[in-house]
């Protein structure tokens, strides 16, 4: 090939990702970039007699020296790690049950969507609704089967209680997800697989083991990666639920950006603060395809 | 020539569609909108000045008028806000003051308590449509029940009345508590603005202060620390679920009729009413909030929360919307259009003999009003919310949780509050 048909082929190829190109620049890359600069500038929309300032590194300065930031770190790790290891597990564990045909299992599939169609604000209220220490029907039902000393303060107003609620809360939603993908991944592995392996005598658990969990990866890699970008951002069901509250027990780092963003109207440490949830979900999903990919490239 | 007349004829035009701009409002989906929105119609019939509004919900009302007037979109002549918030919207120039408007003086200041509030060097920016104050509904079927008194009088040694010291407060809590079916008194203990509210009324009728003169934090005093423990006190005669209460949970506990009293604010009075939702209509009624047996008689500071019009600078006719304040906030329309769901800010709307017939409660509400000193629940500054909200909420929720000691709470609540002041400028 000539180097003016390398060339042209290049272009049409450059021609080809163009639209793909503009629209990631215009979408993700245009806020990103907009969000960075502002993250080293002193900006109160409160205040624009003091005008926006170049602050270099302050805010960053802030965050890391700040220990609200760093215990708001720990919080949301734990909300992120509580939320994807419950989803999986649980996730996971239907996926399997459900790995078969029968009858009915459309119908199954679409009863088993229902939370994760349901908008995360209304999850936040059915939740705290049936919390109610009132008239909340888990209390009703804890209360009847005599473990009403465990709820005896109500579970979103305990700081010991409420963060393993909203994970509880956030799992609910998105196991349904979980499952999906890695019902989907199930159904795509070979059955040749586990023929050999029942010639040589492999068991139930060694076929797990041994074939679906190492076939299974790429699918369960695709779910965590997901869920923990999507956890780090949780936001709706704080704000319902407990408004980041009792004390600041569940507050993340999406709650605590959002408040000094349209509370405190402070963008510049609002945006220094997206950009360490920004940061971690970065340090997560390179974590993730380490362990789970094995470094393994899925393009 | 033709250039001339070009000119004229686009001049003309310019001066016809400014004629006929209608009036822009904009506001918060809420009672009190809905009840000067009943005063549109007569205004333009008045006037012959066409007004058109644009509502949002509350939650997100400021942040539309902030991002919209940063960015110079914003196509508003007479925002609705709340009082709040014009500390902010005034000190970049969004709003502009009223009282430099041409017939500003037909307002007739001094017929609005809490007026103070709405001035920045001299210059009134917001004129108060509806008026409120933080203070105690209860339950008038309760405290006027023979049986009832009479306990009372045999366990307290005193007779039962709407509280009026904080110590009669404690008590009345503390005799009606018989839960589940009724609890003494109905808090707010979700981490909000709602709950700082509780804290911040007990500080001032203990004498304390959220600022200084110097706008230097100090509401870690000895005073601040009794009034955050009697926060908590409070709460052992309260619905435990109450600790997760916002504004709307609170009135709905109080209007089933599951509680003697709630500390909310006069607004809650027109959900006791609505007969649609409400268990209690005519059984409750209005009183400002208690302070301490040796500071009875004093004029004390008492949360004061308003909401009223506004001027944007870049309104084209600031006349026009001067004349739309005119009207909707005469004594007459205030009293016409209160039975909507306002709690009308003229002292001359809220004597007046009609409404206070259909609602008794307006005079209890006007006669605290007169014998306080209405404070805003946050400092009027721009940095007002974020001390509140951001800052003072979550400390007393802390001290609740019981993770912090009430020093510890309010005195890392203090450091915090400093450091804001100093980024600010202040000092």
């Amino acid at each position: 090939m000539g180097d003016r048909m390398k060339l042209r082929h290049k272009t049409r190829g450059f021609a080809y990702i163009l639209p793909a190109l503009v629209f990631i620049v215009v979408i993700f890359m245009i806020p990103l970039t907009y969000t960075v600069v502002m993250s080293f500038f002193r900006w109160n929309l409160l205040r624009p007699d003091l005008g926006i300032k170049m602050a270099g590194f302050s805010n960053y300065a802030r965050l890391f020296t700040d220990s609200f930031t760093l215990d708001t770190v720990g919080r949301t790790f734990n909300f992120v790690v509580g939320a994807v290891f419950i989803e999986l597990l649980v996730g996971l564990g239907i996926a399997l049950a459900l790995d078969t045909e029968f009858k009915g299992w459309k119908i199954v599939q679409s009863i088993l969507l229902i939370p994760f169609m349901i908008a995360p604000v209304v999850v936040g209220y059915v939740w705290r609704f049936v919390l109610n220490s009132d008239y909340g029907p888990i209390i009703y039902i804890l209360k009847q089967i005599g473990l009403g000393e465990l709820v005896d303060k109500p579970l979103l107003s305990n700081p010991s209680a409420a963060m393993p609620v909203l994970i509880v809360a956030d799992a609910w939603e998105y196991i349904p997800f979980v499952t999906l993908v890695l019902l989907a991944g199930l159904k795509s592995i070979p059955y040749e697989p586990y023929e050999a392996a029942f010639v040589d005598g492999a068991g139930s658990i060694q076929r797990f083991f041994y074939i679906t969990l190492p076939l299974l990866k790429p699918s369960i890699l695709v779910a965590v990666v997901i869920r923990t970008l999507t956890s780090l951002r949780v936001f709706d069901i704080v704000f319902i639920m407990t408004g980041g509250g009792p004390g600041t027990a569940t507050e993340t780092l999406a709650f605590y950006g959002y408040r000094t963003a349209f509370q405190a109207y402070n963008i510049g440490f609002s945006s220094a603060i997206n950009m360490l949830t920004f940061a971690i979900a970065v340090v997560f999903t390179i974590l993730y395809m380490k362990i789970i990919g094995g470094g393994k490239n899925y393009d | 020539m033709r250039t001339r007349f070009m000119m004229i004829l686009l001049f003309v035009l310019l001066m016809v569609s400014c004629l006929a701009a209608p009036l822009r409002l904009s506001s918060e989906v809420g009672i009190h909108t809905d009840a000067w929105k009943t005063r549109m119609e007569g205004f333009t019939k008045e006037t012959g000045i066409e007004v058109e509004i644009q509502q949002f919900p509350y939650a997100n009302y400021l942040d539309q008028l902030m991002l919209g007037y940063t960015s110079g979109r914003v196509e508003i002549d007479a925002p609705y806000i709340s009082m709040l918030w014009y500390p902010a919207l005034s000190i970049a120039n969004y709003i502009y003051p009223i009282s430099d408007i041409p017939g500003y003086e037909k307002i007739n200041e001094a017929d609005i308590p809490g007026i103070r509030n709405a001035k920045l060097n001299g210059k009134t920016y917001i004129i108060p449509y509806m008026n409120e104050l933080g203070g105690i509904i209860y339950r008038k079927d309760l405290f006027e029940d023979p049986v009832e008194k009479a306990n009372f009088l045999s366990k307290y040694g005193y007779e039962l009345l709407p509280p009026k010291t904080l110590e009669q407060y404690r008590d009345i809590a503390e005799f009606f508590n018989r839960p589940p079916n009724l609890y003494g008194v109905t808090l707010m203990g979700r981490r909000s603005i709602f709950l700082a509210t509780h804290f911040m009324q007990r500080l001032w009728a203990k004498g304390g202060a959220l600022l200084d003169m110097n706008m230097r934090p100090i509401f870690n005093s000895k005073a601040a620390i009794e009034a955050l423990e009697e926060v908590k006190y409070m709460f052992q005669f309260a619905n435990p679920a109450a600790m997760n209460y916002d504004f709307q949970e609170a009135l709905n506990e109080f209007i089933s009729g599951r509680s003697a009293m709630a500390e909310v604010w006069t607004t809650g009075m027109f959900y006791v009413e609505d007969e649609s939702r409400s268990s209690i209509v005519g059984k409750a009624g209005f009183v400002g909030f208690p302070r301490p047996e040796e500071k009875l008689g004093q004029k004390l500071p008492m949360l004061y929360i308003s909401w009223g019009f506004s001027v944007s600078s870049k309104a084209p006719d600031k006349e026009a919307a001067l004349e739309w304040l005119l009207y909707v906030t005469e004594t007459k329309n205030e009293v016409e259009a209160a039975p909507t769901g306002n709690i009308p800010a003229r002292f001359s709307a809220l004597n007046s003999p009609e409404l206070v017939k259909s609602f008794p409660w307006i005079g209890d509400f006007a006669a605290a009003m007169e014998n306080c000193i209405p404070t805003p629940i946050v400092p009027l500054i721009p940095e007002g919310g974020s001390i509140v909200s951001g800052i003072i909420a979550p400390a007393v929720s802390e001290f609740l949780a019981g993770t912090k000691t009430a020093e510890q709470a309010l005195n890392d609540a203090v450091r915090e509050v400093d450091r804001l002041m100093r980024d600010g400028g202040y000092y």
